[in-house]
């Protein structure tokens, strides 16, 4: 394995650590013990190594001066530091040597990144130059370079880079720079995907009739062709690919290839060696949406949404249980406490279920909560706030209060006991509901 | 609860650390965070530079923080450090430094100090295992002082028990003392008692009124109170006001965490703080109007709950044992009053100690103390730390349980052991080798309109990781923080304005302390907004404070860089700029308190401008100070006894040795270096020098009779015309040049251009003893001739007082006697031994004052200068007696 794939693999972190990183007895690195060893040997004549170890420390107290210093946001003292450190490159220790490339481009972008006299060019300059002299870290440069300039919105300059990057070559294939090479494609594809909607957003204006119509749907379908190549690549690979899976999935929509785009949302949304992303459901729900697929299909792709359960509603009956559980999770998350859709829904299911007399439905899903919703939900201080913030917000959840606590339950007599002229009807309603409903005495 | 319409790419790769094949696709540059892709096709414009706050900064309104309080009254001692443990021979420079630990030089030192403990404990314990016939026999003879006479019959046993007990005993022993100073060593690289922090601050009523809590007294047993806790006001534009004194409540072990929560969402400033205890309180009870709170406090082996209500003392709730340590504690920002204890068991426990009798309506009341999670394994490899924390989630029912490894969810509700990994220490977050969680904390319990409320913080050696619960294993954010110390303690603070980024405070033991800004409202990823930033720490504060004597300023040196064991910031929003206030406490028991306001108008281009002492804060240093040099120091465990060789060593040196040839003996005996001729003071070629001719010296005491008698006008009369002769009058401005010239002349001879500047020059090469000339090669007489040649007597003033200002160079003698060897000495001194020489000189000074007043006292040079001399008269040793009468003394 040549060394360039040794180089990309090394984290990066230990790069910056220089050398102060040292596994411990527990297999725990501790980067901090080189300090801890140094303390001791400053006390001590070196025996050995007198140059390199005189080196050694200046380049790391430079490189500490200059971290200092970018943590104080002293962008012109570090620039000062960094042409310093530049020395390192000069390093005899071929390990050091060899990982100083790296370390510079990271703090010197960084750098260059915040200076206020830092331009585009100095920018460009730097990369440039940091390319070639960490051949091993071309392709991670370059990316980065590219991205730089994609958000100074010069996609240009940030395609022309990418261009570069895809076709170079060194040393041997590994893994490691495959994925690189497919990450520079997929960034190349979104680029092109980009003026690919653009052009679709001309061709939208254009009239079908029109001879101009032609070339430029034309001219779209041959950089969709490209765009697709690019992207399709890495979304293979296992990762978080939202923005390209997202646009490939559009194009391929676009000129009719349904069953390629479901394909690749299937296989984004189940494939196990991908991590549980959930947007990858909601684009492939999105999807089915959009193609109108079965409700029993889209119920499935969806896990826990308000959404689902709005589905679950126009299904009546059959799906009340599910609809229950779901409003019931819903409401689970702090997130969600203040949410109006789902207490309204809730209340409503709740009603609606107690009248087709399926009480066991509610207990089941009560039975787990009732130890912890009343704190959590219905506490007299909820109570207050909620009717401060959202009286209709409190109206509801007092309604829910009522039926799975009963009318003595402290939120729901805080808000029965409010005097409110426009909400008198509904908190009138509500009493009635609870007397009705609720599941704490059933028998009244 | 929404959630991101569109993650920042990642790759994901399982497997385990260090995993070699993975390029890092989180890029972990600040600024490189910033770069999230665009959703839409960024316009091409001249000014597309990125939406990004450059110059978001928290400018601090001293160099450093201020202490508080003052100090407690209780020593404190820093405890071990590498040094002690560490092996100190040897040391070779190499590019993967090895800790080696060390006992050699120590165990003797111990044996010889505790001859007691050496001795006596191996017989008794081996008593034991002798139920023999001759037990009694062998009682007497195991009690025995090992330094009394033998008897043959001793002399026998030793003969007999000598391989048995050297090599079993020997072994045994090492292996307990080798885990013993392992398990220390482990403990200074990483001590995890303090993780999650012993510091908490208590909003009260008011915005800006609140009270700190934390441990107090010599073993951090004391949890600050009084009828409350220390009580602090701050106001946005001045430092804070310290109200009352704090009582204390005395605590049995001392305290390693300390959790608050309010429980009341009535204060204005602190409604982001989620209501808590409110439906254990009765209806409409007064106290509900005030704001109180949650305390939990965890010490080494007990957990404890109070109630800090605003009107009565905190009231303790429950207490709970944990028979294994607990390691973490910490206070469900949803329900009120329920906590998480973790044991170093593997256990974790949710724990409901206000779950009292049942309440009106009737609910079933959960078991008050429920293990949810029980697992002596690490969660995903072997890691053999038993520390293990707990926290809340979205979700008041599921909890997150991490170790070393990484972080679960588990389902409190669900079967145990059950739950879905939330971070795992491997190649899915890219972490690499030997990487291990240090801290995690949820980041959700406050204000929900800005940060979603389902974020974690999962902080490493190496990294920060901020997770999303409902994405698990795949970090959004990752920062290289580069703290060279353990993190202690994370918070996430409520944005300085609407619309503002929410600082996060990360805080190492060291005392690093940095701060970063995470935005991400709404559906879009959390990132760092701007670059991160450090914030002072207390060792910077250093400068504050009036120099000291060596020993009392390396004493505050030692209790400014105590390790911080706590952190508290509260942001006062203010009309004007937003400031922060922060609260440390650091191991000595000290509370620290630094304020920083937001740069009002971040212009990058305006340097940033540096903060400086104001006259208060150094006068409360200075106050501070004294009264840290009033606290006696710790008594030492047990004083060395007296038989020690070292300190009659000691003795020897500080006694005149008369004669060169002892002297050079015992200093190349003393440096374990190789004898040399000259250290003998044989010079076989070379006579012994003659008595100096009657010199300049002779001028000297001849003008200081003169001066005596009065009549030094005279003398000087006598002297004008006599030597010098008229149009040979020396000017004083030339002699100096002719002096200076000289040094550089010497220093050009001796090679000493690279160690030496010309004041320097004087003491390490014109030694009084310069006037005997005959030693000196004849080459050098040629430089030297300004000396031979009678030098004035101011000149030897000029001379004295170069030497009062310097202290005395060790190897003149040597130097005079024979300058050839001089080179390589003088430049083999290292500073080390000249700072060495600077404090001998100046303890000296103060030891032999009252010597130095019954001297006769003389006009012409001071008492620094007489000491100066005279203890060259010491170190050189072979210089002529008579000499120092005629220096007049």
């Amino acid at each position: 394995m040549s060394d360039f794939s040794e180089e990309l693999v090394r984290p990066t972190t230990e790069d910056e650590q220089g050398e102060t990183c040292v596994l411990s007895g527990t297999g725990m690195c501790f980067p901090w013990l080189q300090k801890h060893i140094e303390t001791v040997g400053k006390t001590l004549v070196a025996t050995g190594g007198k140059r390199e170890k005189d080196f050694a420390q200046t380049t790391s107290a430079c490189l500490s001066f200059i971290q200092e210093a970018l943590l104080k946001h002293q962008w012109q003292q570090a620039a000062e530091y960094m042409h310093s450190y530049l020395q390192i490159l000069e390093d005899s220790d071929s390990n050091k040597r060899q990982g100083a490339p790296e370390i510079i481009w990271r703090l010197g972008s960084e750098i260059l990144y915040y200076h206020p006299k830092s331009s585009l060019e100095t920018f460009n300059t730097f990369a440039d130059r940091m390319k070639n002299i960490g051949v091993m870290n071309y392709l991670k440069i370059s990316l980065q370079h590219a991205l730089y300039l994609l958000h100074h919105g010069l996609l240009e300059d940030a395609n022309r880079n990418l261009s570069q990057a895809e076709t170079w070559r060194y040393g041997e294939k590994s893994s490691s720079k495959e994925v690189l090479i497919n990450l520079i494609q997929a960034y190349k594809g979104l680029l092109q995907y980009y003026t690919w909607s653009k052009k679709k957003m001309e061709l939208s204006q254009l009239d079908e009739d029109d001879y101009a119509y032609n070339t430029a749907s034309q001219n779209m379908l041959n950089h969709s062709w490209k765009t697709s190549i690019n992207l399709c690549a890495l979304i293979q690979i296992p990762g978080v690919w939202d923005p390209f899976v997202k646009s490939y999935v559009e194009m391929l929509e676009f000129y009719g290839d349904q069953d390629g785009a479901r394909e690749v949302l299937t296989n984004y949304a189940y494939d196990e060696k991908f991590p549980s992303n959930p947007n990858a459901h909601i684009y492939l729900y999105g999807f089915l949406k959009r193609e109108r697929a079965p409700r029993e299909k889209l119920i499935s792709v969806l896990k826990l949404s308000i959404e689902k359960n709005m589905i679950l509603h126009r299904k009546k009956e059959e799906h009340h249980k599910l609809g229950l559980e779901v409003l019931f999770g819903v409401l689970d998350f702090a997130g969600c406490t203040k949410n109006i859709t789902a207490w309204k829904y809730l209340a409503k299911y709740l009603r609606q279920t107690l009248m087709g007399s399926h009480l066991a439905w509610v207990q089941e899903e009560w039975n787990s909560r009732k130890n912890w919703w009343p704190r959590f939900h219905f506490s007299y201080f909820w109570a207050k706030s909620d009717w401060k913030d959202d009286k209709t917000l409190a109206c509801e959840k007092a309604l829910v209060a009522g039926i799975l606590l009963g009318k003595g339950c402290r939120y729901f007599r805080y808000v029965k006991k409010q005097d409110h002229q426009v909400l008198q009807k509904k908190i009138k309603q509500m009493k009635k509901s609870v007397k009705k409903y609720s599941i704490v005495n059933p028998g009244l | 609860m929404d959630f991101p319409s569109s993650l920042p790419p990642s790759l994901f790769m399982t497997g385990p650390l260090g995993l070699s094949d993975v390029p890092d696709v989180s890029f972990m540059c600040s600024w490189r965070d910033a770069l999230t892709l665009p959703e839409s096709p960024p316009q091409a414009s001249e000014n597309g530079a990125p939406h990004l706050a450059k110059g978001l900064l928290w400018e601090p309104d001293t160099p450093g923080p201020l202490p508080l309080l003052p100090p407690g009254p209780d020593p404190w001692d820093p405890g071990l450090t590498a040094r002690d443990l560490l092996f100190r021979g040897g040391y070779h420079f190499r590019r993967q430094p090895r800790a080696v630990l060390d006992v050699t030089e120590q165990l003797s030192q111990f044996l010889w100090d505790h001859g007691d403990i050496a001795f006596a404990p191996l017989g008794k314990l081996m008593l034991e295992n002798f139920k023999l016939e001759g037990a009694q026999a062998l009682y007497f003879l195991i009690h025995f002082c090992p330094w009394a006479y033998l008897s043959y019959r001793q002399r026998r046993f030793s003969i007999l028990g000598g391989p048995v007990l050297a090599t079993s005993l020997a072994r045994l022993l090492g292996e307990l003392l080798h885990e013993e100073l392992a398990a220390r060593w482990e403990q200074l690289l990483l001590d995890d008692a303090f993780t999650g922090g012993a510091l908490a601050w208590v909003p009260g009523r008011m915005p800006g009124a609140g009270q700190l809590v934390y441990p107090a007294g010599g073993a951090l047993d004391r949890l600050s109170r009084g009828p409350d806790f220390q009580k602090v006001s701050l106001t946005p534009g001045s430092e804070p006001r310290v109200l009352g004194d704090p009582g204390h409540i005395q605590l049995r072990g001392p305290v390693r965490q300390v959790v608050t929560r309010t429980v009341q969402g009535e204060g204005k400033a602190h409604r982001h703080l989620r209501p808590l205890l409110t439906d254990l309180l009765p209806d409409h009870n007064p106290d509900l109007l005030c704001p109180s709170a949650l305390l939990a406090v965890r010490s080494d082996y007990h957990c404890a709950l109070w109630k800090v209500g605003k009107p009565g003392q905190p009231a303790p709730l429950q207490v709970l044992q944990v028979e294994k340590g607990a390691t973490g504690i910490s206070l469900s920002p949803h329900l009120p009053g329920e906590l998480t204890v973790c044991s170093r068991s593997g256990a974790v426990c949710l724990w409901n100690p206000q779950d009292g009798p049942s309440p009106p309506h009737g609910w079933p009341v959960s078991p008050r103390l429920r293990q949810v999670y029980k697992d002596p394994e690490t969660l995903v490899f072997r890691d053999p730390s038993p520390w293990r924390w707990a926290d809340f989630t979205a979700h008041p029912r599921v909890l997150t349980v991490g170790d070393r490894t990484g972080v679960k969810l588990v389902d409190t509700q669900g079967p145990p052991g059950c739950g879905l990994l939330l971070f795992r220490g491997g190649a899915e977050a890219s972490c690499q080798k030997g990487e291990r969680v240090l801290l995690t904390q949820y980041l959700g319990d406050c204000s929900p309109e800005s940060l979603q409320p389902t974020f974690h913080l999962v902080c490493t050696q190496f990294s920060l990781y901020l997770v999303d619960e409902r994405l698990p294993l795949v970090p959004l954010l990752k920062w290289n923080h580069g703290l060279s110390s353990t993190p202690v303690v994370a918070q996430l603070l409520p944005p300085p304005r609407p619309g503002c980024p929410r600082p996060l405070l990360l805080a190492g033991q060291a005392g690093e302390l940095q701060l970063l800004h995470i935005t991400g409202e709404g559906a879009s990823t959390p990132r760092l907004a701007g670059p991160p930033q450090s914030l002072p720490s207390r060792s910077n504060s250093l400068s504050a404070f009036p120099l000291l004597e060596p020993k009392s300023q390396w004493r505050l040196q030692e209790r400014l860089s105590a390790p911080t064991i706590g952190l508290a910031a509260t942001v006062l929003p203010s009309a004007s700029t937003p400031v922060l206030s922060l609260f440390q406490l650091s191991a000595a028991g000290d509370v620290f308190h630094q304020r920083l306001h937001l740069q009002a108008d971040p212009r990058p281009d305006s340097p940033a401008p540096t903060a400086s002492w104001t006259p208060r804060a150094t006068s409360r240093c200075s106050r501070w100070l004294k009264t840290l040099l009033e606290v006696p120091l710790t008594p030492p465990m047990w004083a060395a006894p007296t038989f020690s060789h070292r300190r009659l060593l000691g003795s020897f040196e500080s006694r005149e040795v008369e004669g060169k040839v002892p002297e050079g003996l015992r200093t190349a005996m003393a440096e374990g270096r190789l004898l040399q001729h000259r250290d003998l003071g044989l010079l076989p070629t070379r006579e012994q020098p003659p008595a100096p001719e009657p010199g300049p010296e002779d001028e000297l005491s001849e003008r200081l009779e003169a001066a005596w008698e009065g009549q030094v006008a005279a003398w000087w009369e006598r002297r004008q015309g006599g030597s010098s002769g008229p149009g040979k009058q020396p000017k004083r401005h030339k002699r100096r040049t002719q002096l200076s010239s000289t040094f550089s002349s010497l220093s050009g001879r001796l090679d000493l251009s690279d160690a030496t500047s010309p004041p320097r020059s004087p003491d390490r090469t014109v030694p009084e003893a310069r006037p005997q000339p005959p030693v000196t090669p004849p080459s050098q007489e040629l430089t030297q001739g300004p000396w031979a040649e009678g030098i004035p007597s101011e000149r030897q003033q000029t001379l004295r007082d170069y030497m009062a200002e310097l202290p005395l160079q060790g190897d003149t003698p040597g130097g005079a006697s024979a300058p050839s060897s001089q080179t390589s000495s003088i430049r083999g001194t290292s500073s080390r031994q000249q700072t060495l020489r600077d404090c001998t000189v100046k303890l000296q000074l103060r030891g032999d004052t009252a010597g130095g007043a019954s001297m006769p006292s003389s006009q012409t040079s001071s008492v620094r200068a007489t000491l100066s001399r005279q203890q060259a008269a010491i170190l050189s040793g072979s210089q002529p007696l008579r000499k120092k009468p005629r220096m007049g003394f």
